[in-house]
C-alpha cells in the first residue's frame, strides 16, 4: 500500500529526538520499528508531516548488547523483540517477557518491532483501524467526533490496547525510563497508561521511552502467560492474562501475587481484589477455580473486534485459570 | 525530496535516488528489478514481502527504502547459485510446498533464517517461525515437512 509524504528526520541521539517533538508538536511522528506507525500511516489513520526516526540508535554508547545487568535488568528499548525475547539475561531474570513476547504479532514483526515500540502501541478498535479514505460518514470519537459505531450509545471511545508484552511486564514490576528534550525520569510502567482511548499514554509530546527496568526476581517464583486470539498468530489478542507468584515456604504458600489482564480495556488492568485473596494462601486447584472467578468479577472486559462481553468474560476465567496452573507449575 | 542511498542487495551494491516514503519492497522490485519479492496485502499481515535483512527475516512493505541504508539485503533471487537450488528451495521442490508460489519467496527465506539459528527446529518451532505467512493453497502440511526435510539434508555447519 501506499505511504503517504513526508519528511524523514534522522537525529543523531535520544535527546535530539525528543527535540525534534518538541519542535514538530502534533505534525511529528516518531518511527521505531515502524510495524505499528506505517500501517495507520498507509490507512490515513495519521498523517504526520514529519516522521522523527530512532533507526540505528542507542540509548548508552557504551552499551551495545542493548542490556546492564546488577540488581536490575536494564533494557534498551528500542531492541528489536525477537533480541530481547533471545538475551539469555531475560530468559533467565523473567521468562515471563520472553514468553509473551513470542505470541507478539509474526516472526518478521518480531523482528522489526521494538521493545519501546510495543509498549507505546496504538490502542485498536475494529472500526476505526481500517481505510477511511472512501468513508462519509460522521467521525468517531477517535476522530474528533462524537459517536461510536461500535457502541451506538457508547459516551467514550472504546479502543483497546492490545500489546501483549505490557501485562508481562506489569507483573514483573517493571519501570520505563522516559527520556525527554531536557529531562529524564523513570515511571512504574503501570502509571503509563491512562485508561483513557483517546489519550492512552502519559507521555507529553517530547517524551520518549528509553529504557525499561525489570528488577531480578524473588528467589521462588512461578510465572505464565496467555494470550487467546482465534487464529493463534498474526492477531492481535482478544485477552492475555499475565500472573507472577512469588512463593515463600519452599514453594507451597503464596507470598504475593500479581495478575494483569490486557487486551480487555483501554489499558492495562490489574486484577487487585483477586491478588489480594491469593496473597498468604497455600495454592491449590479450588483456590485457582476462585481466583479465577474473582478475575471475571472485578475486571470489566468492554467489547472488541467481535468479542462480545459474556464470550470475553468466560473466557477470562478459563484463561486465568489455566495461567494460574501453569505458573504454580513453575513455581514449584 | 529523493535522497541518496547505497543498498547491498544479493551481495550487489547498488546506489539509488529514493523518495522517504518509499518503501523498500518497491524500490526492489520497481528500481532494482528484483521481482521475485512480491507485494500482497502491503500492511505486514501476509509475509509474501518477507526479505533478509543482515540474516533476519523482515517485511519489506513496512520497511522504508532510506531506514536499510548500507544494510545487507538478500531476496530469493539471492539464493540459488545459477541453476543450483539451495537445500531449502529444493525441499520445498521435492516435498511439492508450492502451488501457486506467490507465498513461497517469503517462505523459502524465511526458513532459510531460521535453519541458519535452528538447524533441528521442532513442529512448533516452525509454525512460529512460519506464522507470518499465509498461504492459500497448501494448507501448510507440507511446507512443515518441507522444512523438516530441509533441516535433515541441511549440510552440518563448520564449526
Amino acid at each position: 500500500m501506499h505511504l503517504p509524504k513526508f519528511e524523514h528526520l534522522y537525529p543523531p541521539s535520544i535527546k535530539e529526538a525528543a527535540r525534534l517533538l518538541k519542535k514538530h508538536g502534533s505534525n511529528a511522528r516518531l518511527a521505531a520499528g515502524g510495524t505499528d506507525l506505517f500501517p495507520r500511516m498507509m490507512h490515513g489513520l495519521t498523517q504526520p508531516e514529519v516522521v522523527v526516526s530512532l533507526k540505528g540508535l542507542s540509548i548508552d554508547s557504551a552499551d551495545s548488547s542493548g542490556v546492564t545487568e546488577g540488581s536490575e535488568l536494564h533494557l534498551n528499548a528500542l531492541m528489536p523483540l525477537a533480541d530481547v525475547a533471545r538475551l539469555a539475561a531475560v530468559r533467565q531474570s523473567a521468562p515471563l517477557l520472553a514468553e509473551a513476547i513470542v505470541s507478539v504479532g509474526s516472526n518478521q514483526i518480531r523482528h522489526m518491532g521494538t521493545l519501546g515500540g510495543n509498549i507505546c502501541l496504538a490502542n485498536r478498535c475494529a472500526y476505526y483501524n481500517q481505510s477511511h479514505t472512501f468513508q462519509f460518514v460522521e467521525p468517531c470519537f477517535k476522530r474528533h467526533g462524537n459517536r461510536c459505531y461500535l457502541i451506538p450509545k457508547g459516551k467514550k471511545c472504546v479502543a483497546v490496547f492490545q500489546a501483549d508484552t505490557v501485562p508481562a511486564l506489569i507483573c514483573l514490576d517493571a519501570k520505563v525510563e522516559i527520556i525527554a528534550a531536557d529531562s529524564s525520569r523513570q515511571l512504574l510502567l503501570e502509571k503509563l497508561y491512562t485508561g483513557d482511548a483517546l489519550k492512552p499514554l502519559a507521555l507529553s509530546q517530547d517524551e520518549i521511552v528509553g529504557k525499561v527496568i525489570v528488577s531480578k526476581p524473588k528467589p521462588v517464583r512461578g510465572t505464565a502467560f496467555s494470550k487467546f486470539s482465534l487464529r493463534g498468530g498474526v492477531e492481535f489478542a482478544a485477552l492475555t492474562v499475565a500472573v507472577c507468584l512469588d512463593m515463600v515456604d519452599k514453594g507451597e504458600n503464596c507470598a504475593a501475587a500479581r495478575i494483569t489482564v490486557g487486551s480487555v480495556a483501554a489499558g492495562p488492568v490489574r486484577a487487585r481484589k483477586a491478588e489480594k485473596t491469593m496473597a498468604g494462601e497455600m495454592l491449590s486447584d479450588k483456590l485457582f477455580k476462585e481466583i479465577a472467578a474473582i478475575v471475571a468479577g472485578e475486571i470489566h472486559p468492554v467489547m472488541h473486534h467481535g468479542y462480545s462481553i459474556p464470550f470475553l468474560k468466560e473466557c477470562l476465567i478459563a484463561q486465568t485459570y489455566r495461567t494460574l496452573v501453569r505458573a504454580a507449575e513453575r513455581a514449584g | 525530496m529523493k535522497r541518496l542511498i547505497e543498498l547491498c542487495v544479493n551481495d550487489e551494491t547498488y546506489e539509488l535516488a529514493v523518495e522517504p516514503n518509499a518503501i523498500l519492497a518497491e524500490v526492489l522490485r520497481d528500481q532494482i528489478g528484483l521481482t521475485g519479492t512480491k507485494v500482497s496485502c502491503g500492511t505486514g499481515e501476509c509475509g509474501t514481502c518477507t526479505v533478509l535483512m543482515d540474516g533476519r527475516p523482515i517485511l519489506s512493505c513496512l520497511a522504508l527504502a532510506v531506514d536499510c541504508q548500507k544494510q545487507s539485503i538478500i531476496t530469493i533471487e539471492g539464493l540459488a547459485v545459477g541453476e543450483k537450488l539451495t537445500t531449502v528451495q529444493q525441499a520445498f521442490h521435492d516435498c511439492g510446498a508450492i502451488q501457486c508460489g506467490f507465498c513461497t519467496p517469503g517462505m523459502v527465506l524465511s526458513t532459510t533464517a531460521l535453519l541458519e539459528v535452528n538447524s533441528r527446529p521442532s513442529t512448533r518451532e516452525i509454525q512460529k517461525a512460519l506464522e507470518g505467512h499465509l498461504c492459500r493453497c497448501t494448507g501448510y502440511n507440507k511446507i512443515i515437512e518441507a522444512v523438516q526435510q530441509a533441516a535433515e539434508q541441511m549440510p552440518p555447519k563448520a564449526k
